[in-house]
C-alpha cells in the first residue's frame, strides 16, 4: 500500500498542530462555534445529535493490520468500544470528546492516517472497488490512480472552496462494485490499443434530488486524466451554484446546462488547458505510485482446496458462508473474503475494538497484512488462501463476525439515523433491524438470493436508498416516523434510482411490507437464480407495489 | 438539525438546549443556571425570563455551543414540532456500546 513520503507526514503533522491550536482557542471560548465550525469541518469534526463525531479518511477504503489496530485503540480509548465504517469506505468515531480530538489526530498521523477533507466542500475521500488489486474481473488495479487522484486533490489550492463536496469513485471492473454513476465523477478505467485510459461519467448522485451521471467522455488516456479533471472541477467552480445549497451539486449544473452544453464546457477548458498549461502525468510517477500497490506474492496453489472442500462437508453453516461471502481471486487457490459488519441485531456498520484487533490479526496471519472496507460497510480480506478459509471462519464466528450474508437481504446499507445524526428526520437503524429479523433464517435468506435494501433515515441519503433494490426512506410526519419504500434501484454498472411506490408506511409495518415484496418475488421468480432486481425489472414495479401494500 | 428552529411565543415554556464545548455531549439548562446533561433535569422558562436565559446561554462559549430553545410542557416534558428530534437526543433508544 503507499506509504507516506516526507511531503505527507509534514503536512499531515502541520495540520495536526494547527488544529490543536484551534481547539484550544474553541475551548477556551477565545473562538466561537461560528468561527470555529468551518475549522472543525476541515478536520473531519461533526457536532451531532449527542456528541463530536470525528470522520477519519481510509483512502480508498484500504488499511493495514498497523492503521486498524489503531482505530481500535482510539475506538476503546477515546470512544465507547466501537466505531462505524462508512459508504465512502471511512470510518467515524461517534462520541470523541472536542478535547481529546487534537490527541487523537497525533495518534492517528503516526499510523499515516488523518481526517483532512472528510468534511466541507472540497474533494472528499476517492472510493473504489474493495476487490481492487484482486479481482479476476479488473483491467488494471485502481488503487494507483486512487492515490494519483489523493494526491492531486489534497490541499488542492483552487478546490479547497467548491460550492459543494464533490465525490470521486473509481472502478477497473466491467461490474461496478463502485457505484460510479452516483458519482460526482465516476471514473471506469479501461484499455484501448494497449492505451489504459478513463470512461468519464460527471454529475451523479443521491440527496433530494438524484441523478444517474452523464457519460462525458468515453476515453481520456490515463496521462490525461489530470488535465480533464481540472477541467471538469472549473467548469464546476465557476459555475456551479452558490446560492442554494440544495442545487449546489454538480448533479444539478449538468441538469441545468444539459449534457451537450455541459461537455462542450467541459472540452473548451480542457483544450485550453491542454494548450496553456497542460499537466502529461510522467510515466515514471505513475509507475512509482503503481509499485505501492504491487499485488503480493502468493504462491501457487492448486485451484480446488481439500482443505477447504472438506471443511465445506463437515460444516453446513461454513459452507453457506464460504457461497456469500467469497469473490473470485484473480490468483488460483485465494479468494477475496467479506468481513460482514451485518450480524443481527447490531448496528450496520459498526465494529467493536475488538473486532477490529481480530480482523487486523488475521490480516496480518492469512491476508498478507491488507484490510478493505466496502461502500457497502463491511471489512474485506482480499487475499486469503482456500486453504485457511476454515480458521479464518472459526475465528470470526467467534468474535460475531460469521455472518453469511455478503449482498443478500440482511447485508443493508444504513446510515446512522436519527439515533445519531443531527440531519436525520427519522430512525433508520432500528427499522433495518426489525427488518433483519424477519429474514433472520440463513437457509431463507440464501434462498432469497442477492438483494440490496438500502435505508437513510432523510432524504439527503447517506444510506444510499435511491439505489437499493429496495429503498427505505425515513420521515417525520408530525412527529412520528414513517417509512416510504422505493423499489427498482440499482448501484452497478446497470445503475437506476429506485421510484417510491406509495404512501409510506409506519415503522412497525415495514417489515411485514418488505415480507410480502419479498415473497411475491419469490412466487414470480422464473427460477431460484434470476435475482429479485432482474424479476422486479421484468415485471415492473405496479406488480411489486400491489404486493406492498396488500392487507397483511 | 432536521429543520429550521421553530419560533416559540414567548408564552410558550420552553428549555434551553445545547452541546457541551469540550465534550460534545447533549446539555439542559437546569432552573439554577447550570447544565445537566440529564434532560429530565432541565428548566422551564417562559417570556422575558427565557429569553434572558438564552441571552446569557450565547455568552457561554467555552461552556455551551449553539443553545437554542426546545418546546416543552409546563412541567417539562418535550413537546412540539421538534418532539421526536429532541426526545431521541434526550432519551437515545439505542444502547450506543458497552460502555453506554
Amino acid at each position: 500500500m503507499y506509504r507516506y513520503d516526507q511531503f505527507d507526514a509534514r503536512l499531515v503533522a502541520e495540520r495536526v498542530a494547527q488544529f490543536r491550536g484551534q481547539v484550544e482557542r474553541r475551548l477556551s471560548g477565545a473562538l466561537t462555534e461560528d468561527e470555529f465550525k468551518p475549522l472543525r469541518l476541515q478536520n473531519g469534526v461533526y457536532l451531532q445529535l449527542h456528541a463530536y463525531m470525528l470522520r477519519i479518511a481510509i483512502p480508498y477504503g484500504q488499511l493495514s493490520p498497523r492503521q486498524l489496530r489503531r482505530l481500535a485503540e482510539i475506538a476503546r480509548n477515546y470512544d465507547r468500544g466501537f466505531g462505524h465504517f462508512t459508504t465512502r469506505q471511512n470510518i467515524q468515531f461517534n462520541w470523541v470528546a472536542l478535547k481529546d480530538i487534537p490527541e487523537v489526530l497525533e495518534k492517528l498521523a503516526e499510523v499515516e492516517m488523518h481526517a483532512i477533507q472528510t468534511s466541507g466542500n472540497c474533494i472528499r475521500n476517492t472510493t473504489t472497488d474493495h476487490f481492487a488489486g484482486a479481482a479476476q474481473d479488473e483491467v488494471v488495479d485502481p488503487r494507483a490512480w486512487c492515490e494519483i487522484i489523493r494526491q492531486w486533490s489534497t490541499f488542492h489550492p483552487e478546490f479547497a472552496f467548491l460550492p459543494r463536496k464533490f465525490k470521486i469513485a473509481v472502478t477497473a471492473a466491467e461490474h461496478d462494485r463502485a457505484a460510479i454513476r452516483v458519482h460526482d465523477v465516476g471514473l471506469h478505467i479501461r484499455q484501448k490499443d494497449g492505451v489504459t485510459g478513463f470512461e468519464v461519467h460527471v454529475g451523479g448522485g443521491q440527496g433530494r434530488t438524484p441523478h444517474i451521471a452523464a457519460l462525458v467522455n468515453p476515453f481520456v488516456p490515463e496521462t490525461q486524466i489530470l488535465d480533464y479533471l481540472e477541467a471538469i472541477m472549473r467548469v464546476y467552480n465557476r459555475y456551479g451554484r452558490r446560492d442554494n445549497k440544495y442545487k449546489a451539486r454538480i448533479k444539478i449544473l449538468v441538469s441545468e446546462l444539459g449534457e451537450a452544453e455541459y461537455i462542450r464546457q467541459v472540452e473548451e477548458e480542457f483544450a485550453a488547458q491542454r494548450a496553456n498549461e497542460k499537466v502529461d502525468l510522467p510515466a515514471e510517477e505513475v509507475a512509482r505510485i503503481h509499485a505501492y500497490f504491487e499485488p503480493p506474492a502468493l504462491a501457487p496453489k492448486p485451484a480446488l482446496s481439500k482443505q477447504l472442500e472438506a471443511a465445506k462437508a463437515a460444516d453446513p453453516s461454513f459452507a453457506r458462508w464460504t457461497r456469500a461471502n467469497l469473490h473470485p481471486h484473480k490468483v488460483a487457490g485465494y479468494t477475496s473474503v467479506t468481513v460482514s459488519l451485518k450480524p443481527l441485531g447490531a448496528a450496520p456498520g459498526d465494529a467493536t475494538d475488538t473486532q477490529m484487533l481480530l480482523v487486523a490479526d488475521l490480516a496480518e496471519k492469512y491476508g498478507y497484512g491488507d484490510v478493505r472496507v466496502s461502500h457497502a460497510q463491511n471489512l474485506i480480506l482480499p487475499h486469503v488462501a482456500l486453504d485457511d478459509l476454515p480458521e479464518v471462519y472459526k475465528a470470526l464466528g467467534a468474535a460475531g463476525l460469521g455472518a453469511a450474508n455478503e449482498s443478500r437481504i440482511t447485508d443493508m446499507i444504513v446510515c446512522p439515523g436519527l439515533d445519531y445524526c443531527n440531519l436525520a428526520n427519522a430512525r433508520s437503524i432500528p427499522v433495518a433491524l426489525a427488518v433483519q429479523k424477519v429474514f433472520a433464517d440463513p437457509a431463507y435468506e440464501e434462498d432469497i438470493g442477492k438483494l440490496h435494501i438500502n435505508v437513510s433515515g432523510c432524504i439527503n441519503a447517506c444510506g444510499h436508498h435511491h439505489v437499493g433494490h429496495i429503498g427505505i426512506l425515513g420521515v417525520d410526519k408530525k412527529g412520528e416516523e414513517f417509512y416510504q419504500i422505493l423499489l427498482g434501484g440499482r448501484a452497478d454498472e446497470k445503475a437506476a434510482l429506485g421510484e417510491i411506490v406509495g404512501p409510506g408506511l409506519k415503522a412497525e409495518d415495514v417489515p411485514a411490507a418488505i415480507h410480502r415484496v419479498v415473497e411475491f418475488y419469490r412466487t414470480q421468480r422464473t427460477s431460484p437464480s434470476e435475482k429479485f432486481i432482474d424479476t422486479l425489472e421484468r415485471l415492473g414495479h405496479q406488480t411489486f407495489q400491489e404486493a406492498l401494500y396488500a392487507a397483511g | 438539525m432536521s429543520s429550521v428552529r421553530p419560533k416559540l411565543k414567548p408564552e410558550t415554556p420552553k428549555a434551553v438546549t445545547g452541546w457541551a464545548t469540550a465534550t460534545g455531549r447533549s446539555v439542559w439548562l437546569r432552573a439554577d443556571g447550570s447544565w445537566t446533561e440529564e434532560a429530565g433535569l432541565l428548566g422551564v422558562f417562559t417570556g422575558d425570563e427565557a429569553e434572558a436565559r438564552l441571552v446569557a446561554a450565547l455568552k457561554q462559549e467555552a461552556t455551551v455551543t449553539d443553545p437554542y430553545f426546545m418546546e416543552v410542557t409546563a412541567d417539562g416534558k418535550i413537546a412540539g414540532r421538534e418532539t421526536l428530534r429532541e426526545s431521541m437526543r434526550a432519551e437515545p433508544t439505542l444502547s450506543f456500546g458497552g460502555a453506554a
